[in-house]
């Protein structure tokens, strides 16, 4: 019986799990290069090779310590999780809080403020 | 008794093309590993990947669904005169697609074609997609989850967008429409770990079928 109630509740957490953000944290830097890069650039400088003419906005440039510091860890997180609209940024901004743990969310707000070296306004 | 003659015959003859077909795939599989493609390609399902090194050791993209994404004729006449299909090398930021990977002979294509025809997924509905242009699939793509932002997709004359991602100038003539909506409804079957947003819970199904069909619709030229 305590078997199967085990099988049971795997199979559901399984079947949670479909269609959802992964469960586990990957390390940050390989996150960052793997996701973010591509529009952020490999140095965070928003230079990333989707930034092509078409682009119709300039991706945040990470080591800005100005413009990073408007923005609370919250936003930071918001943003990586819902998109660039929650925080009346650019819908060129995708959500990737289906894609990614907020363990890896959470490893790229400190990776970020790594990037800009400031501690953002305090929310 | 005619009847019966008549339905004998065609189960026999239904039969013989089961056989043919096989026979076919287990040709092209041949011609698939005496190519090495196996080497680059695997097509053994259900997908591999769990981490991201798992993505990036790859060098070439999973083929074991290659039947229910693309359509045939492309495929067969990609396997014997290949065109970058990536602007970028695979798996890579940095460098441009060399555009040198191997040409199969015209037999050759042929049975690995009807080899990967044979590899098909479950997951994929059939005759769900319609290609169409339509408004709210262009504004989803342009816009709301900007797959332009990675994906050159075609503009009145040229070719715009990112490139990081695989280019859609040609999806329409590439891709089956059934598989863009099946790819979308279920990442986690097709792709697991890659650098693209699963979009499931943050797009209606309706959105995506909109988005699908809009995809779809891409043709060189148009």
């Amino acid at each position: 019986m305590k078997t199967k109630h085990i099988i049971f509740t795997v199979a559901l957490v399984m079947t949670a799990m479909v269609g959802t953000a992964k469960a586990f944290a990957e390390d940050t830097e390989k996150v960052f290069q793997f996701y973010c890069a591509q529009c952020h650039g490999e140095k965070g400088d928003g230079l990333g090779v989707n930034v092509t003419k078409d682009f119709p906005v300039t991706p945040r440039a990470f080591n800005n310590a100005d413009e990073m510091n408007k923005l609370t860890d919250a936003d930071l997180r918001n943003v990586i999780r819902e998109g660039g609209p929650i925080a009346s940024k650019s819908e060129m901004m995708p959500p990737w809080g289906k894609t990614l743990s907020e363990a890896d969310i959470d490893g790229l707000v400190k990776k970020l403020r790594d990037l800009c070296q400031c501690k953002g306004k305090q929310g | 008794m005619k009847t019966v003659i008549i339905m004998l015959t065609g189960l026999a003859l239904a039969g013989l093309s089961v056989d043919n077909a096989r026979a076919d795939a287990a040709a092209g599989k041949a011609a698939f590993d005496a190519n090495k493609c196996n080497e680059c390609h695997y097509t053994d399902g259900p997908a591999k990947e769990k981490t991201i090194d798992d993505v990036l050791a790859k060098k070439g993209p999973e083929l074991w669904y290659a039947g229910s994404k693309f359509n045939a004729d492309w495929l067969g006449g990609w396997l014997a005169d290949p065109k970058p299909i990536r602007l970028l090398a695979y798996n890579s930021l940095k460098e441009k697609n060399p555009g040198d990977h191997p040409k199969l002979a015209a037999a050759d294509a042929g049975s690995v074609r009807d080899f990967l025809m044979s590899l098909t997924s479950g997951d994929v509905e059939a005759g769900k997609v319609k290609a169409k242009k339509n408004p709210k699939g262009k504004l989803i793509f342009t816009k709301k989850m900007p797959c332009s932002g990675c994906h050159q997709y075609p503009d009145k004359d040229s070719a715009k967008g990112g490139i990081s991602g695989p280019s859609l100038v040609e999806a329409g003539v590439r891709l089956n429409p059934d598989w863009i909506l099946a790819y979308l409804l279920h990442p986690s079957v097709f792709k697991p770990v890659k650098d693209m947003p699963n979009f499931v819970g943050l797009l209606s199904d309706k959105d995506m079928l909109n988005v699908s069909r809009f995809v779809a619709s891409f043709q060189p030229d148009k």
